[in-house]
């Protein structure tokens, strides 16, 4: 039943080849750090899940913002497992993220013809780096609030554009209702958007090349 | 013993049968919870009941609705509100009270007492109940919504919340 009902599918929608692109294709032997950038994927897909549903109760403005925060994990059913997976989960994308980026250094994988899949998850770093910058201050308690204070700040210290950076992170001279209204629509529309067309490039890249093998020792034959 | 090797299970079978074991388990972990997280506010019951202090009995006269206007704190997500409460207490003997809700019972608009004219009145469908809450006409299906009252140390209480 089920195969009748995939052939079916397939004649219709040619799934079939794109799954085994994607899941079938020719592998180098390589070794457990080659898992390290699926693993963020999967971190990422948690993120998106966790994040989605903490938008049904969190209400970005300064007088609902801390007391939403605390709804959702003192009343809400689960909600503290929600809470707890992506407010974890950011620090763990953080931690894959690099230790992503030490494999691909590490084994040379940003070489030709690999350079551009190297750029695209360079930004896809600063993406990661945006979320946690922009996520920390949602719960508005005294620790988002002055992170953020800190954080502006050390933006304003660029030379001659600095405290116009300053301003246009923080929607003016202060932190804000402004700055949190648009740190949340930065955090839940303009990553999210800009982090899924970057995935889509990077992910197909790493189809279309192949991953690379494991250098060899120089000289050493096998 | 070739029989046999053709009936154990292949690796590659093996490999697809844990990944979609693994898989159903993460997707549980995650499906459950999330369905508890959405549906959890729509199961919480209402506030508790408890006793309302209207105001002194001595206010009411025989024989015609008395509003009594309360203020009460009524917490809905992570907002408490200060709302007020409107009832009508009517008593014809000063020993037995009716304490009704002035919200009609049609679609929630407020109900008026007219004293020229014995009745209530809602202004939005032209709802009228009488001085003991029954439907005189129009759309309302039952009479005013009536709470329990109880008198002490000559303070009338309502149970509500």
């Amino acid at each position: 039943m089920l195969p009748r009902f995939a052939d079916w599918l397939d004649e219709r929608m040619g799934w079939r080849p794109v799954w085994e692109a994607i899941f079938l294709r020719k592998m180098p032997k390589v070794n457990w750090f080659y898992t390290l950038g699926s693993a963020t994927l999967f971190v990422a897909v948690n993120q998106m899940i966790t994040g989605i549903l903490l938008t049904i109760y969190y209400v970005p403005t300064p007088d609902h913002a801390y007391d939403s925060v605390q709804y959702i994990t003192t009343q809400v059913a689960g909600g503290w497992l929600i809470r707890g997976l992506h407010h974890w989960g950011a620090s763990v994308m953080v931690v894959l993220v690099v230790l992503h980026m030490l494999r691909v250094i590490i084994y040379g994988a940003y070489k030709y013809p690999r350079e551009v899949t190297w750029l695209t998850g360079v930004g896809l770093l600063l993406l990661v780096i945006g979320f946690g910058f922009t996520g920390y201050l949602l719960p508005w308690d005294q620790k988002s609030y002055w992170a953020t204070i800190v954080g502006t700040r050390i933006a304003g210290v660029v030379p001659l554009v600095g405290d116009w950076i300053l301003r246009i992170m923080r929607g003016g001279e202060d932190l804000s209702a402004v700055t949190l209204a648009r740190f949340f629509g930065a955090h839940v529309w303009v990553l999210p958007a800009s982090l899924m067309l970057l995935v889509g490039i990077h992910l197909y890249l790493v189809i279309r090349n192949g991953i690379s093998e494991i250098p060899k020792k120089e000289g050493g034959k096998q | 013993m070739e029989k046999e090797e053709e009936k154990e299970i292949s690796r590659r079978d093996f490999m697809k049968i844990t990944i979609g074991a693994i898989g159903g388990l993460i997707g549980l972990g995650f499906g459950i919870p999330a369905i508890a997280y959405v549906v959890g506010p729509a199961l919480v019951k209402g506030q508790a009941q408890e006793w309302i202090q209207l105001g002194a009995i001595s206010k009411i006269e025989l024989g015609k609705p008395t509003l009594f206007k309360v203020k009460i704190t009524r917490q809905t997500g992570w907002i408490v509100n200060e709302e007020e409460l409107s009832v009508y207490v009517l008593t014809e003997d000063g020993r037995d009270y009716v304490a009704m809700s002035n919200i009609c019972t049609h679609l929630g608009c407020r109900i008026r007492w007219i004293t020229d004219q014995d009745k209530f009145f809602c202004p939005c469908h032209n709802g009228v109940f009488d001085k003991q809450g029954n439907v005189v006409s129009g759309p309302p299906p039952r009479p005013l919504d009536r709470y329990e009252t109880k008198v002490e140390n000559d303070q009338l209480f309502i149970l509500g919340g």
